[in-house]
């Protein structure tokens, strides 16, 4: 029973959602955003306490002292609500910016760079000729796209040609981007399509 | 008024219905566009099953997306799911969207059929909710229990069968990350940067893109790209599902988009070149 009327609640704010493209801002839209909003963020409350009590209180009330530590660190952030003592903040703030630099630069060279640096120079050892147009193609892209963003020298006489071919490729791959951001949208579309016609019945749930 | 600026002046919102309505058509009376499977797609099947999965190996499957991208990443990962199980290994459910437990339970949903063989906390164990970003992923490659000291129901990892000697990344013998942002890239640099684990990225579309040279340059064993991808998957299991479905719809929908774009052109040429 109460599946089915989640279901119908469900299906009644997507529709309130989608009058937006149609109908502009009305009141539809704006109950169902604002009732969006307001349970996103009940949920996302209600998880993140349950996450510190079950990693950081509990663990400290069984009598892992440790804990206290992040424990602080954690209040302290919310000095930052108190415009005299806004500067404890910064300190775990700098604690946790400094961590996230750390761990990047360590897992980043290998992955970012290192490997795709040799994926990208490596010749095709099979494939034929569309894994050599491939490796061709690739590297033209590469070289003639990092020539255009050479910002110290004017973009005339030698570097003209291949700076246009670069302005070209990034075109290409920024259309590539788009159509890939146009795909993963319709595919969102199609969800509420189907949940639309389940919810009538039309289609088997 | 000519044909064509007549259609430049039309509604936008009829442009809308006409696509609504043609997305939905195909739900209703299938086409049976045919796909074709990608290597990418291909390489991450042949990783989950056969010899390169043993019976008790223990793999993290992590719902990297809330609920807005199920019809983009659950297709692919149903099929994961299914075929680990199949090979009977062990699976680690975690995520680190706060509606993680509500993917839990539509994985339930899904891979039923398997589910009903499986024993919670000897066959798989549902962590739940991770946050702190890379950092939290960095410390779960070191010691799982730091960053889970009980699964999702409040029971210590000790106290779960599946968990005894399984608390660091020499004991998980894959992962399987399926987000719509960073944590498969996380995963990347924690884990198989760091560590050499293996790892394959069930992705999101628009990350397709990003996520390609990665497979080409072996950071990723497979990846499957979007509820395309899933369509894939569902292929190679045998076991055609919603993904197979949806294709049908969205092939339709960018036949239209692609239509619209091609008109519009047109339509601006012409009235460029009559003024």
């Amino acid at each position: 029973m109460w599946d089915v009327i989640g279901l119908w609640i469900g299906w009644l704010l997507m529709l309130m959602i989608y009058s937006y493209p149609l109908y502009k801002e009305n009141p539809a839209f704006r109950t169902a955003e604002h009732m969006f909003i307001g349970v996103t963020l009940a949920i996302s409350i209600i998880t993140n306490f349950s996450n510190v009590m079950r990693m950081c209180v509990t663990p400290l009330m069984q009598g892992n002292i440790l804990m206290i530590v992040p424990l602080v660190l954690g209040l302290m952030i919310f000095s930052m609500l108190i415009p005299e003592y806004q500067w404890v903040s910064r300190y775990p703030i700098g604690l946790l910016v400094g961590t996230g630099f750390g761990l990047g630069i360590r897992g980043t060279i290998k992955p970012n760079l290192q490997d795709a640096i040799i994926d990208t120079i490596t010749a095709p050892t099979s494939g034929g000729a569309m894994a050599w147009f491939n490796f061709l193609y690739v590297a033209v892209g590469l070289i003639c796209s990092i020539m255009y963003f050479m910002l110290t020298f004017e973009h005339k006489g030698p570097l003209q040609g291949p700076t246009r071919i670069g302005r070209l490729f990034i075109m290409v791959g920024l259309g590539g981007y788009f159509g890939n951001t146009v795909l993963f949208r319709f595919t969102m579309l199609t969800g509420r399509a189907q949940f639309f016609l389940q919810v009538l019945k039309l289609i088997p749930m | 008024m000519s044909v064509l600026s007549k259609l430049a002046n039309v509604d936008s919102r009829v442009f809308y219905w006409i696509l609504f309505i043609a997305l939905m058509v195909p739900f209703l009376s299938p086409i049976g566009f045919p796909i074709t499977i990608a290597e990418n797609t291909r390489e991450l099947y042949e990783g989950i099953t056969e010899d390169e999965v043993n019976e008790g190996d223990v793999w993290i499957m992590n719902f990297g997306y809330g609920v807005s991208a199920w019809p983009e990443c659950h297709p692919s990962v149903t099929v994961c799911t299914k075929a680990l199980f199949r090979e009977g290994a062990k699976i680690i459910f975690m995520g680190p969207h706060y509606d993680v437990e509500l993917t839990y339970n539509k994985i339930h949903d899904t891979v039923r059929e398997d589910f009903a063989n499986k024993v919670y906390g000897e066959d798989y164990v549902f962590l739940g909710y991770i946050t702190g970003g890379e950092s939290a992923i960095a410390q779960l490659a070191s010691n799982i229990r730091s960053v889970y000291p009980t699964d999702h129901f409040g029971t210590p990892l000790d106290q779960i069968p599946m968990m005894q000697g399984v608390n660091t990344h020499e004991d998980i013998a894959g992962v399987l990350s399926s987000d719509t942002g960073d944590y498969g890239v996380h995963f990347m640099t924690q884990w198989q940067a760091a560590y050499g684990s293996k790892l394959a990225e069930i992705g999101i579309a628009m990350n397709g893109s990003t996520d390609l040279p990665r497979w080409q340059a072996g950071n990723y064993f497979g990846l499957s790209i979007g509820s395309r991808g899933g369509a894939e998957l569902e292929i190679l299991i045998g076991e055609l599902g919603e993904a197979t479905t949806a294709m049908d719809s969205i092939s339709v929908s960018h036949l239209l988009l692609i239509f619209a774009v091609i008109l519009g052109n047109i339509g601006m040429v012409v009235q460029r070149r009559s003024s």
